[in-house]
């Protein structure tokens, strides 16, 4: 029976359980029950990619923010440099760090941990504009959470620099344009960008976290222990950000192949064979 | 997204208080806090700051809203230090045949760190409630944070509402139309909507130079300008922050 015919008949008020074939009917098994309950009692946000403020004392703040200082001055020359070339370039990085802060906004429902947590984001800025204004993207996002969402934080914003927007963006980058060297398609170099950008990002956490509340403990096996802690969320979360990546970066071909071919991710003649 | 928006009120002496001052207090008291090695300070700190939040006429919710990811970060930081975390145990037990045992030093650690969490996230949740976006912009670029940076940081913000109004419209249409059901279909709706913004970036970016340019715009945006310190301010700035330079050193 087609589903319009038995539409009409539910429609006009016919009895339609004959239709059913209840024998096949199926209850939802107790892990989907499980994952849903959790799901539903335990929506905290785990913004694991963010060291919250605080939580870094002083000596390894200052130093963070040394390393992540110089990857920042090379990123806003590269901006300066494009910008005498192209006056749309600093509207367009304004831009594109308001779409990594939204998306770095919203929750994803992660099943295993039964919590949400939230993409990176900076995966796509590198593909885009490349790994040092991909720095300057996520550093812009990560000052905006800072001082209004108290994601992260001012003390700790070097260290979230760091494993966010440097080693985010240049395993994002690096992944991106290996795949596409060793002649990969769009969607799987996505895909490997926005796994690499986030699980990159998570281990470096893991590091500056492990160094900041260390204390009198073995540095490695407690990064063992936090990147143990971490994995419930954040190795799905990777995979979700992969297919997320993907799925961007082939809308993008599909809909507007001429902004890929602009940002030089794609040559000149993809996008003519593309139209 | 919400709890990003929250009218100040312009008659309260904080919001009136030059950005610049308040900045550099806020960076003397973290660094206050971060180097403390103790639970007062950083408490007393936390007290303070929610307390003066709460004088700003910012809403108990609002304010939880701000400190629920610190506290969630928090609890984790206590546990895994409680249990982790030393070699002097303070209780053991055995749940599912696995023998669990606290430690009392990885506890105390813990509690120094929560404590430091609350005040650092305090001082700064008191700066982003009284001060605007684009005073503290201007506060930045005073301090020679690049300018760079700082132009690219008052696009963002001035955009970011616009974009997430338009990521909100599409993110119902989605929605509305079955496009969350299943983890696979979420997947490729949620691809299609960050595509979609960084298509909205682009097309914007270009219609927004053009406009610009026809504005007058050369490549750099015009920063607020700062009006002359006071005295007054100045010197109960730094009355303040001596006073608990004094109580961090006892």
């Amino acid at each position: 029976m087609k589903a319009k015919d038995f539409d009409l008949k539910f429609d006009e008020g016919e009895d339609v359980t004959a239709y059913l074939d209840i024998s096949r009917a199926r209850r939802p098994g107790m892990l989907r029950i499980v994952l849903t309950f959790l799901l539903l009692v335990l929506p905290v946000p785990a913004h694991a990619m963010h060291i919250a403020e605080g939580i870094l004392p002083l000596p390894w703040a200052v130093a963070w923010f040394a390393v992540a200082a110089p990857f920042v001055a090379l990123g806003v020359r590269r901006l300066n440099a494009l910008s005498r070339e192209d006056l749309s370039i600093k509207p367009l990085i304004g831009l594109m760090a308001a779409v990594v802060f939204i998306i770095s906004c919203m929750p994803i429902p992660v099943p295993t941990a039964g919590t949400c947590s939230h993409p990176c984001g900076t995966g796509i800025a590198a593909i885009l504009v490349g790994p040092l204004l991909s720095i300057l993207i996520s550093a812009v996002a990560l000052l905006i959470q800072a001082l209004f969402l108290a994601h992260g934080g001012l003390s700790t914003l070097g260290a979230d620099i760091v494993s966010m927007g440097v080693v985010g963006s240049f395993a994002g980058w690096f992944a991106f344009r290996g795949m596409r060297a060793m002649g990969a398609g769009l969607g799987l170099a996505g895909f490997a960008a926005g796994l690499a950008t986030d699980w990159a990002t998570y281990l470096t956490t893991s590091v500056e976290l492990a160094s900041g509340i260390r204390g009198d403990a073995p540095f490695l096996p407690l990064v063992g222990r936090i990147v143990l802690a971490f994995i419930p969320t954040q190795l799905p979360l990777g995979l979700l950000e992969g297919a997320m990546t993907a799925g961007m970066v082939l809308l993008l071909y599909r809909k507007r192949p001429d902004l890929l071919v602009r940002m030089k991710v794609i040559s000149q003649q993809e996008g003519v064979a593309h139209a | 997204m919400r709890t990003i928006i929250h009218h100040q009120d312009a008659t309260h002496l904080l919001t009136r208080l030059d950005a610049r001052v308040k900045l550099l207090c806020a960076l003397a008291l973290l660094v206050m806090v971060l180097s403390y090695r103790g639970l007062a300070f950083p408490l007393l700190v936390a007290l303070l700051g929610t307390g003066l939040c709460l004088g700003l006429g910012v809403r108990v919710r609002l304010l939880l809203a701000r400190f629920a990811q610190p506290l969630f970060i928090v609890a984790m930081v206590l546990l895994l230090k409680l249990f982790t975390g030393g070699h002097d145990p303070l209780f053991s037990c055995t749940v599912a045949g696995l023998e669990i045992t606290g430690y009392g030093d990885g506890l105390r650690e813990g509690m120094q760190i929560a404590a430091r969490i609350v005040g650092a996230v305090s001082v700064v949740s008191l700066v982003g409630f009284s001060t605007t976006f684009t005073e503290t912009m201007a506060a930045l670029a005073w301090l020679r944070v690049p300018r760079g940076l700082i132009e690219v940081a008052l696009f963002a913000w001035r955009y970011l509402f616009v974009l997430y109004e338009d990521a909100m419209v599409v993110y119902h249409a989605q929605r509305n139309r079955l496009g969350y059901a299943g983890y696979r279909r979420g997947l490729s709706s949620f691809g299609t909507l960050t595509g979609a913004l960084v298509i909205k970036a682009f097309d914007n970016s270009q219609t927004i130079t053009t406009a610009m340019v026809q504005r007058g715009y050369d490549g750099t945006m015009p920063l607020m300008r700062h009006k002359p310190f006071r005295l007054a301010e100045v010197a109960a700035a730094l009355l303040v922050v001596a006073g608990l330079g004094v109580l961090w050193r006892i």
